[in-house]
């Protein structure tokens, strides 16, 4: 145990010695052409056969795609119909409304009954008020595009991880195949299979809601086979012998058994589907996702910044009447009489429905919220940019360049200079000390694709980039973590300014970046660390608060003070958790490269943004599949890590 | 006093490991279980329950109890053997019918409940009738039923997390009861209870026995418990039963010293009865008659207090009859 | 849940007699002709002014949100049918391409210009007085350099997808700068902005027609003019041994359409083949949405009622 230190140490001496004195001849700084492989080229090959010729029977691959795109395409336009369009003669502009879509009145009421309904009053009156934020900054009926999707999305990213998750514990084989490309899925960069699944799906917003639905359900999948297997097997045997047939168990008891921790999953779908209300609003999604790309288009921040907060607003509510409706006490009984008594909020929102639509024809504002009324604070982010901008922009400027050249720079030419079968070596070599030979090898297999893509430069530029981003997110976060776990107050501000970054597209806070930092990685470092960011805080904070409460009034019954009891007890035994945090920060970090090569960087992220503007499949499935080797590499090995510290804490406890 | 047998199995194993199958048909011995890196959960197991009886099983933990009585109700596939019950071999029982025997022939109580969070008292009791599909208002009266058996009226409308522990496994008692099944299981049903409550709860256990009289197969690691409740106990090491008997028999008579170390410390008073240690004939000044199966520590206070024997007898017939002293000397161990 | 279920169900089934029921007798197929939108304002006006023209002659039309490249995949299938603006310098490698593949046509000219070129803000003709004249860049590089760039002046280049050769230019010409690529038009327009704001130097790629023009003060700097020769012919110009010295070309903004477009809706084919406009009257109304914030949908109306000859005439039997 005692060696390994003293190895890092060496090899970190001789890395230093390669990348400062020694010339690395031809061939060993990068991987030599010979080793390439022409992954891009048989990626596009086997997608065009895919697409254009592969066939079950005689049912092309592509007719079936069709087909269940229109599948989903029937409820998705039901629900344009209740929130966007209402019941129209006509297309386009010459469109008369014969039905009017839900109004704002009867959406905003809906959302407060449902939330009296979930759990109580004050739940319903905050999702009122964020449903009135839509409207009063003239937002809704974006808002209510991207809802019709989201409320399509969400069941469907559900129901399939549901589906996926309950065949792979009923079917160990399937779930061996499964837990691969569920990695895959979750680290694939989206950009880079947008094509086929245009292709495949078809243009237009049902393959803006595939896209979205495949980029939100791994985490289901997974969740709902953590949370099935820990259904207590006492319970599954009572459901055995109480008769249950296969299905009656799932449905009757499983899944009712397991759903405060299906719940989890579901929070995650709904929050990764607003993640994705961006790009898919490239595709064809429109709603609040193009209202952020055209403001910031305009340069409008404030635009973007109120679009932006739309989309936090709707996640807020969803999540939190979700949360609510799962938890809620079985209280609803009580009510006796006929269905209308049992039913007062719903007949109040019927009533509140008809009448508003009725209304509406005499009153507009009932309908639809005037443009009169909507406020913007548009003109107050404007003349903010531009105070900052003109009165500190040479602070800025000076600390941008100070951390260029001190920071970014050189660790982007010691990566550099490292020969490949270096690095390779190092990879592997940590794998074999976490977790043995089996992660040795997957780790050096991995490496070696990366070098086998001919995409070297670009996989270490992505990794000095997020290497640098989540060294300062972790530096920023954990001390955050550690304040929001030290008393009530400081951990709900926090974890609402982290709630509000986690939802906000990063596009918001990207153009005001770049106004103050320019182009480049410093501008990308900064998004990069906003996003990732989030699970530093939020896992610190959460190991250090399940510190068992015994371990602590044994550390004050020993007289230790508050910060000996942080440093000697909560944060060693907070290790696990931290080191999961810092894996999904890498992870987040990784995932936010695609959106940074926006500002204009040149690692694996851009690689995967030009082969979409170029609709180069193989191109961007390479890239993509690389930056999922990196993020795999680094999840397994600090998973292996966190695993050891854990068997140490509970050995030693 | 034999009655028909309800369930019995025969040369049970379950085996886990790589390749169980492979190594049952040899008959392996303990050893060769383990050096071929297998466990022997149950090992070899044959019993007769007969019906209306309490059957205990008992053992140290880990020893096979739980792995057992889930074979005799095919919670667990066996490696091999046969599981017979009216004489019918459920191994060979096809899944459909595995469902109706359970809907309708057999309860089980677990040692942590295992009740539904997510329903309340009166569905969570209802729930094994719900799965028959059972109209709600029938299923519903007949859960008010039971729940009153177990004494639980008024909590209809609880969850289970507003339960005490023995409340809930109060409400585990009625959903196993709901069925109205002939055989009954109970894996450790009042382990997770404080001393006092699982004492009460015994007791609430035997009343409801005398009503229902069910075939029960009971499993403890409760040396005390067992000879309160059981009318036979079979004692299991390592996956293998050492001994079947009758809690006297027993304690008399242990198979090894496994046993003997089990029953040490028991009181005799607590399992021998009257019928043991009963002397043949009947003198005059008797004063009174005793059951042969009363247990001696049961009577005890009467006898001494009376200070003359009384006369015992079995099924109607007086076999004899037991002196204060003989009771006295139970009392205090000497002799037997 | 259900009750909603059912709600939707209804309110579909409603949808789909109503629309299912309408008949448009003048037109060849009723089927929807699926116009494509992309992220920048002018293209959104072209397009709305098309599809309006389009119902004015009592077609169906769907406008569909769709990426600018990966939207040849589309075209080239019937899933998408017409793409109004594909711009000379950035879109004609796809184009061509899908061209060539025969899912796809040339519609012909939009009328309007696509102009590319190296640009900056008028306050900077104080320290580089000899411009617009590209010779003077190479005195006033020290200017327009920054930390990163050192003693060489910094050019804020396009994203690298829009290609664009700066790099050979800088060579061919012998210029002392160096190119720092935006990765999208708004980062590259925020540091213009931003640099605006400040009155500092700024030298960038600004494309026309855009709003940039029309909101800073600015020209563009003067290449030797732009032929096809100097592209691929090394002897051109003024370096007689690199190509690429000279400015960046000029070109039309093309539309192109499904290639069986033409047979499915042959008066739509004719009427997208007609419709032309320019320039001037298009950073007009980019200015109107961009600058003074009217909405896309205000700016197409209005010019609709202004311009009923025009259009009219396109979709004239
Ligand atoms: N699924 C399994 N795989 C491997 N071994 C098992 C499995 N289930 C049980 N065993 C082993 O079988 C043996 C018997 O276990 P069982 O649970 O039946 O014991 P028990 O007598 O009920 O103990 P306790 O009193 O603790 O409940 C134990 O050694 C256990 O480790
Ligand atoms: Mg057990």
């Amino acid at each position: 145990m005692k060696t390994w230190p003293l190895i890092w140490a060496g090899l970190a001496v001789v890395a230093l010695v390669l990348a400062r004195a020694v010339a690395v001849p031809d061939g060993w700084l990068w991987p030599p052409q010979a080793m390439h492989l022409p992954l891009a080229r048989w990626i596009s090959a086997g997608m065009a056969w895919l697409t254009d010729s592969a066939a079950i029977g005689p049912v092309t691959v592509k007719d079936l795609t069709r087909g269940f795109a229109r599948l989903i395409e029937a409820p998705y336009e039901a629900a344009r119909v209740l929130l966007v369009e209402g019941i129209t003669e006509g297309r386009g502009r010459r469109a008369t409304t014969i039905v009017p879509p839900l109004s704002w009145v009867a959406v905003t009421v809906a959302a407060v009954a449902l939330g009296h309904y979930a759990r109580d009053i004050w739940l319903g009156l905050i999702a009122g008020a964020l449903m009135l934020y839509l409207a009063v900054f003239g937002q809704w009926d974006s808002a209510m595009i991207t809802l019709a999707s989201i409320v399509i999305a969400v069941p469907l990213g559900v129901a399939g991880g549901l589906g996926l998750g309950i065949a792979a514990l009923h079917w160990r084989p399937f779930e061996r195949v499964l837990s691969p490309v569920l990695d895959l899925m979750q680290t694939v960069p989206t950009f880079a299979y947008l094509v086929p699944v245009l292709v495949l799906f078809g243009f237009g917003p049902v393959a803006a809601l595939l896209a979205t639905v495949i980029y939100a359900m791994p985490p289901m999948v997974r969740v709902t086979l953590v949370a099935l297997r820990g259904v207590p097997p006492e319970i599954v045997d009572f459901a055995n012998m109480a008769g249950c047939t296969p299905g009656q168990r799932m449905r009757k008891v499983m899944l009712p058994v397991a759903l405060p921790d299906l719940m989890v999953g579901v929070n995650q779908v709904i929050m990764l589907s607003l993640n994705m209300v961006i790009i898919a609003s490239m595709i064809g999604a429109g709603g609040l996702g193009a209202d952020v790309l055209e403001s910031l288009r305009r340069l409008n921040i404030g635009g973007g910044i109120e679009a932006g907060l739309a989309i936090t607003a709707l996640a807020v509510v969803l999540d939190r009447l979700g949360q609510a409706l799962a938890t809620r006490a079985g209280g609803g009984r009580g009510a006796k009489g006929n269905w209308l008594r049992r039913h007062p909020r719903t007949v109040l929102v019927l009533a509140v429905t008809l009448i508003s639509a009725a209304a509406g024809y005499l009153i507009p504002a009932v309908q639809d919220w005037p443009k009169e009324w909507t406020v913007t604070t548009k003109g107050f982010w404007a003349d903010l940019m531009q105070w900052i901008n003109v009165n500190y922009y040479d602070q800025l400027e000076a600390l941008r360049n100070w951390t260029l050249v001190n920071l970014l720079i050189p660790v982007k030419d010691f990566l550099l200079a490292l020969p490949w079968p270096f690095v390779l070596g190092t990879v592997a070599l940590a794998g074999w000390a976490l977790g043995g030979w089996r992660l040795a090898a997957l780790t050096g297999a991995l490496g070696l694709f990366l070098a086998a893509t001919g995409l070297w430069e670009q996989a270490m530029i992505t990794l000095y980039l997020c290497g640098v981003s989540v060294l300062i997110a972790m530096c920023i976060g954990v001390p955050l973590g550690i304040w929001a776990a030290s008393g009530e107050t400081a951990g709900k501000v926090i974890g609402a300014v982290i709630d509000t970054l986690q939802t906000l597209p990063s596009f918001v806070y990207l153009i005001p970046v770049v106004m103050l930092f320019r182009v480049g990685d410093f501008s990308a470092m900064i998004a990069v660390v906003l996003y990732a960011l989030v699970p530093a805080v939020r896992y610190t904070a959460h190991g250090l608060r399940s510190v068992p409460e015994e371990l602590i009034e044994a550390g004050i019954v020993s007289g230790a003070t508050r910060g000996q009891i942080l440093r000697k007890i909560r944060l060693p035994m907070a290790v696990p958790m931290m080191l999961l945090g810092l894996n999904q920060t890498i992870l987040l970090a990784l995932s936010m490269l695609v959106i940074t090569a926006l500002v204009g960087t040149r690692d694996l992220g851009q690689e995967v943004y030009i082969a979409l503007t170029k609709a180069d499949v193989g191109r961007g499935l390479v890239a993509g599949l690389s930056v999922a080797a990196i993020a795999i590499i680094a999840d397994r090995l600090i998973g292996a890590a966190a695993k050891g510290a854990r068997e140490r804490l509970e050995g030693g406890a | 006093m034999t009655r028909p047998v309800k369930l019995a199995c025969r040369h049970v194993w379950k085996l886990y490991g790589p390749h169980p199958e492979r190594l049952v048909g040899k008959s392996p011995s303990l050893d060769e279980i383990r050096a071929s890196g297998h466990v022997g959960a149950v090992r070899d197991v044959s019993l007769n329950i007969g019906e209306g009886e309490i059957f205990v099983i008992m053992g140290l933990s880990g020893s096979g109890k739980s792995t057992l009585v889930r074979c005799l109700s095919r919670l667990i596939e066996p490696t091999a053997g046969e599981i017979l019950y009216d004489g019918e071999d459920l191994l060979k029982a096809s899944p459909a019918r595995m469902i109706e025997i359970r809907r309708h022939h057999m309860g089980m109580v677990f040692q942590h409940f295992a009740l539904l969070p997510h329903l309340t008292v009166l569905e969570n009791v209802a729930f094994p009738l719900e799965v028959q599909g059972m109209a709600r208002p029938a299923r519903e009266a007949r859960a008010r039923e039971v729940i009153a058996l177990v004494g639980l009226q008024g909590r209809e409308g609880h969850y289970p997390r507003q339960l005490s522990g023995g409340q809930q496994q109060r409400v585990g008692i009625a959903r196993s009861l709901a069925v109205e099944p002939d055989l009954w299981f109970l894996d450790e049903p009042f382990s997770a209870l404080d001393p006092l409550i699982r004492r009460e709860m015994q007791e609430e256990f035997l009343r409801i026995q005398k009503q229902l009289k069910k075939t029960i197969v009971f499993i403890t690691h409760d040396f005390d418990e067992a000879i309160r409740l059981a009318d036979h106990i079979a004692i299991m090491k390592d996956g293998a039963v050492v001994q079947v008997a009758s809690p006297e028999e027993l304690v008399l008579a242990p198979a090894d010293d496994y046993v003997r170390a089990f029953t040490a410390h028991v009181s005799r008073a607590k399992v021998i009865t009257l019928g043991r240690i009963a002397v043949p004939g009947v003198p005059a000044d008797v004063a009174g008659t005793l059951p042969a199966e009363a247990r001696v520590e049961a009577v005890a206070e009467q006898v001494v207090t009376a200070g003359r024997p009384f006369a015992v007898e079995r099924e109607g017939a007086v076999i004899g009859h037991v002196t204060p002293q003989a009771v006295i000397d139970v009392l205090i161990g000497r002799g037997g | 849940m259900t009750r909603m279920c059912l709600a939707r169900a209804a309110a579909t089934a409603t949808a789909l007699v109503l629309f299912g029921g309408m008949a448009l007798a003048e037109v060849e197929s009723e089927d929807p002709i699926k116009l494509t939108l992309h992220d920048w304002t002018g293209q959104l006006i072209t397009t709305n002014i098309m599809a309006a023209v389009l119902e004015e002659a009592g077609y169906n039309v769907e406008l569909v949100q769709a990426d600018y490249l990966a939207q040849f995949a589309g075209l080239e299938t019937g899933d998408l049918h017409v793409a109004m603006e594909i711009w000379e310098t950035t879109g004609r490698e796809a184009m061509d391409a899908a061209v060539a593949k025969g899912g796809v046509v040339n519609m012909g000219e939009t009328g309007m210009l696509a102009k590319e070129e190296w640009w900056y803000p008028l306050y900077m003709k104080e320290k580089c007085p000899g411009l617009p004249d590209w010779k003077a860049l190479n005195d006033c590089a020290a200017a327009f350099a920054t930390a990163e760039t050192g003693a060489k002046g910094r050019y804020l280049g396009g994203p690298v997808t829009w290609g664009g050769f700066d790099e050979e230019r800088i060579a061919a010409l012998g210029l002392n700068y160096e190119v720092i690529h935006a990765g999208t038009d708004a980062a590259m327009f925020a540091e213009l902005e931003s640099a605006y704001q400040r009155k500092d130097p700024i030298l960038l790629w600004v494309y026309a027609p855009h709003w940039a023009p029309q909101k800073y003060e600015g020209e563009w700097v003067e290449f030797p003019p732009y032929e096809a020769a100097c592209y691929t012919d090394p002897a051109w110009g003024s370096n007689p041994t690199a190509t690429h010295d000279c400015g960046k070309p000029f070109g039309p903004i093309w539309k192109v359409g499904w290639a069986g477009l033409p047979e499915k809706w042959p008066g739509a084919d004719k009427a997208i083949r007609a419709f032309h406009i320019e320039n001037d009257a298009m950073g007009a109304m980019i200015a109107k949405v961009d600058l003074d914030g009217q909405t896309v949908e205000d700016v197409v109306n209005e010019w609709m009622d202004a311009n009923e000859a025009t259009w009219s005439a396109w979709i004239a039997k």
